[in-house]
């Protein structure tokens, strides 16, 4: 029985020995690597045309290659076609209502006319080949419907597909035009929305300039176009001072503040009379408006600074286990006033602002006091341990005297 | 009141029978003190438990909503059930040491052949408890838990998919067996355990508290008998003393350590990464992922279970397989040694993130 | 123990009383300890509904027909309309596209939000801009003159 009980701990220690051998060899070997993400679903790759077009729709409705290139030629291949006979080729067909009905009733028959007024149409009709025609942005032989995720003109390849020509230095150059615009698109959070979220309801390039009669919209249409979504922060806009302003300066509206391709998120530090501030590109303290900038900026930070005291509290309580739904809602109303005022930021004048501001500060408060009364709750819950645990304590003293003073 | 109750009671009987009860003394006598830990620790579980239910609701569309209800509303909600927790996982660890105790002290010599039977068949209770009590709260957690440990049932040749069909209520989890599982863990396994703790406990009155076989020859051989100890109040103070401190821990660890609550159980979401059943399973767990796919044509699996069978077999029949020889006596010691350091390195490395 | 015994053979009763007096005052604290929360617990709380089931959307008779109020449920805004035939709709406010909360516009007679200019009509359905998915549905009806609003079974 005592070789036993000298044995058994030795044993149990060998075992927890080699438990602790086998964890350290098996952490010196290298697990297996985590296979890298699957690329993202790249354009249909280079095929030879006659096998890309097996997956082409008009292969799906019957057309052949004599179709588009006409009679095989003598030596077996067939005639390439000019440059700038594309768009008239493919109009024959798609910009006839009754020939297309037959295959796809909904679909629109106006885009070579709407080509036919956008940049690229114009210069081709001068002549001008280095810019682009049907073929350059839907492909040529494997051709899949725009929602197909496949196709080069899908909402979340739009962008790279325009960027094979307008990211190009050398195509760009003779154009006058900058070939930097890709870039600075793909730091935008339209971009982030679109292609790190797939919202595909994010604005890539045919969005603003449209896809078949793409031409860039001129400054007087810039609100207009944003308004397509934004259509609050664009009422706001035009019924403000700024509207007339901006455009009797000829500037476009919101690029002068938000910029075009580069948009980013909006911070309140843009508010202000300091150097990094964006009012200050034109305000000063002397100008009229000097006092509704400090005002809007100060409620920013305020609203701001309070709601991240209450989202560490709530988050905090919420760790402990404590419950923290009315601060939650209470801090989801002070993001909602937030938000709200960001977008009343476009009357560029203080009553309608403040006014929800007020109710943003209300809110955070509530919620700040809801996460401050949760670990309150905690540390009552703590101390009231500590209360019975002191009572164990003297219970279990007395009780041990009373165990020693028992008679043998 | 006391001789109201005396003429119609049998008071004096029990109190007499109370008197009279003794406890051995010896440098192993710290151990017996094991027994009454799982009863009290099981005795926090019953009430507890009915604390609980009468708040739960066990729909597989309120229960994870009901028991959030309980941690954040209920007033000492969060107590009663971090407290239900942690004392099931404390009362499982109880029982494992009275039983190894048990076994190394070789109380389960004849004649108490039938404490050791309830007692096996107890443990064997207490973990079903934890397995159905597990489900209960509905979250990521013990849904895959559950589905992984009932999967386990399906492994058995012919009578697996039944099996599986039994525990679950159906094919796959589902609020029927959250229902089922209910029913086993507040109605059937309570009853039975009920029955069987009554039997054990009766047993060991009836028996008196067994001496190890050691301390046993040393009392033959010196001639003098082993000292014991009053049960009242003598060992009954120390219990109570012992209660308290288990008393005081769980509630530290309510207020400290409380139990978490985790995400609602989503069926159609995959299994989040590291599921592990409790760590009182954890080692059959580990183990089965070691066994090779096939052994000699039967699945690793199986071969497994079939070996755990055989143990828990072993077990239940330990009295009547050791001869009560010091040899016999010296094998079961240095088995139950090697399955409890087996069992540790299982958990050891299941808990140090062992390989899948 | 058993040297002690002659000298304690018979303590003095004084001390003893003491000592047990002393134990029965820290056992009632422990009871006490143990009893309270228990009590406390056995009384149900203010809210005896584990989550939102339902809530009160406002008087039924001040909401008039081609009008809506947001009311809170649970920690999410709903949105209780009046359509213009008089009928009664409720849904969860948050827009599914980026989650603000969304309105009633009198005159387009449905639902829009303001962020991203998202529209859904009177089912929920999403039907034009961004948002991708339907407003949740929640089950509207008249209880007295107060409107009720649950989630759907």
């Amino acid at each position: 029985m005592r070789r036993l009980w000298i044995a058994a701990p030795g044993v149990l220690a060998f075992a927890v020995l080699t438990a602790s051998m086998c964890v350290k060899i098996r952490a010196q070997v290298p697990s297996p690597a985590t296979p890298p993400a699957p690329a993202p679903a790249a354009q249909v790759a280079a095929k030879p045309p006659a096998d890309a077009f097996k997956d082409d729709v008009h292969a799906k409705a019957g057309l052949t290659c004599e179709s588009c290139h006409g009679a095989k030629k003598a030596d077996g291949g067939y005639a390439t076609l000019a440059r700038t006979a594309i768009a008239p080729l493919c109009a024959k067909c798609h910009a006839d209502a009754a020939y297309m009905r037959k295959f796809a009733p909904q679909v629109r028959v106006d885009q070579f006319a709407q080509y036919q007024t956008s940049v690229h149409g114009k210069q081709m009709a001068k002549g001008e080949t280095r810019v682009a025609t049907c073929s350059d942005c839907h492909q040529s032989h494997g051709i899949v419907p725009v929602r197909d995720t496949r196709s080069p003109v899908a909402p979340a390849h739009v962008a790279t597909t325009c960027a094979k020509c307008h990211a190009d230095p050398v195509r760009m150059n003779p154009f006058n035009r900058s070939p930097d615009i890709f870039s600075e698109w793909s730091q935008s959070v339209h971009a982030e929305a679109l292609l790190k979220r797939g919202d595909n309801s994010a604005p890539t390039c045919s969005t603003c300039h449209g896809s078949h009669g793409a031409t860039p919209p001129g400054a007087e249409s810039v609100a207009n176009v944003c308004a397509q979504c934004h259509v609050r922060e664009a009422e706001l806009f035009k019924k403000s001072k700024k509207a007339d302003l901006f455009a009797s300066m000829g500037q476009g509206d919101c690029l002068v503040c938000h910029s075009n391709h580069h948009i980013e998120p909006p911070k309140s530090s843009w508010i202000g009379l300091d150097d990094k501030a964006l009012c200050a590109t034109c305000h000063d303290e002397k100008m009229p408006g000097a006092a509704v900038i400090k005002n809007v900026r100060k409620g920013f930070d305020d609203l701001q600074g309070r709601m991240a005291e209450a989202t560490e509290v709530l988050d905090r309580a919420e760790t402990a286990g404590m419950l923290v739904e009315d601060g939650k809602l209470a801090l989801h109303n002070a993001t909602e006033a937030h938000v709200r005022m960001r977008v009343l930021v476009h009357t560029f004048a203080s009553p309608p602002f403040d006014e929800v501001l007020k109710e943003g500060l209300t809110s955070a408060d509530l919620a700040n006091s809801t996460g401050v009364g949760a670990m309150a709750e905690l540390q009552y819950r703590r101390r009231g341990l500590a209360v019975a645990t002191l009572v164990i304590l003297g219970f279990l003293a007395t009780l041990f005297i009373k165990i020693r003073k028992l008679p043998a | 009141m006391k001789s109201w109750l005396r003429e119609r009671l049998p008071v004096a009987e029990v109190e007499a029978a109370i008197a009279h009860k003794t406890v051995p003394q010896h440098r192993y006598s710290v151990w017996y003190y094991l027994g009454g830990m799982t009863l009290f620790f099981f005795l926090v579980q019953v009430a507890t438990g009915i604390l609980l239910l009468l708040y739960y609701r066990p729909s597989s569309g309120e229960a994870y909503d009901s028991v959030q209800f309980i941690m954040t509303r209920v007033p000492f909600g969060w107590l009663v059930r971090s407290i239900h927790s942690w004392s099931a996982n404390l009362m499982v660890g109880a029982a494992f040491a009275h039983m190894f105790t048990v076994i190394f002290m070789k109380a389960y010599r004849r004649p108490r052949e039938v404490t050791w039977l309830s007692g096996v068949l107890l443990l064997f209770l207490a973990l079903g408890f934890g397995f159905t009590g597990y489900l209960l709260p509905w979250n990521e957690l013990s849904y895959f838990a559950t589905r992984v440990g009932t999967d386990i049932a399906g492994v058995v040749p012919y009578v697996g998919d039944f099996m599986i069909r039994f525990l679950r209520g159906g094919p796959d989890i589902s609020g029927a067996t959250l229902t089922r599982f209910y029913g086993f863990h507040v109605a059937v396994l309570p009853a039975i355990t009920t029955a069987l703790l009554a039997l054990h406990l009766l047993m060991v009155q009836y028996h008196g508290m067994s001496v190890p076989p050691s301390i046993e020859a040393r009392a033959a051989r010196e001639k003098k008998p082993v000292p014991t100890m009053p049960f009242a109040p003598h060992f009954a103070l120390r219990d109570l003393f012992g209660w308290t401190i288990a008393l005081a821990l769980l509630a530290g660890l309510a207020a400290y350590l409380p139990w978490e609550l985790g995400h609602k159980a989503d069926p159609f979401a995959s299994a989040p990464a590291g599921i592990q059943p409790e760590w009182y399973f954890l080692w059959t767990f580990q183990a089965l992922k070691y066994m090779p796919a096939h052994i000699l044509g039967i699945e690793g699996e199986l071969v497994a279970i079939g070996v755990m069978t055989l143990g828990a077999l072993g077990l239940v029949f330990l009295p009547f397989l050791d001869r009560n020889t010091s040899r016999s006596r010296a094998i079961v010691s240095w088995a139950a040694v090697a399955a409890l350091a087996f069992m540790t390195l299982m958990t050891v490395l299941a808990l140090t993130g062992g390989q899948s | 123990m058993a040297t002690e015994a002659p000298s304690k053979a018979a303590p003095e009763p004084g001390r003893r009383s003491v000592l047990n007096w002393l134990l029965g005052t820290w056992s009632a604290g422990v009871v006490g300890a143990i009893a309270f929360p228990i009590l406390r617990y056995l009384v149900p709380p203010e809210i005896p509904e584990a989550t939102t089931v339902s809530v009160k959307g406002g008087a039924a008779s001040t909401l008039a027909p081609n009008t809506a109020r947001i009311v809170p449920f649970g920690s999410t805004p709903a949105l209780v309309v009046r359509t213009a035939a008089g009928e009664l709709r409720a849904f969860n406010a948050t827009c599914t596209h980026l989650a603000c909360t969304v309105q009633y516009r009198t005159d387009l007679e449905h639902i829009w939000c303001a962020c991203h200019n998202g529209h859904y009509d009177l089912n929920g359905k999403n039907i034009a801009g961004p948002p991708p998915r339907p407003l949740t549905e929640y089950d509207a009806h008249v209880q007295g003159d107060e409107i009720v609003i649950a989630r759907k079974a």
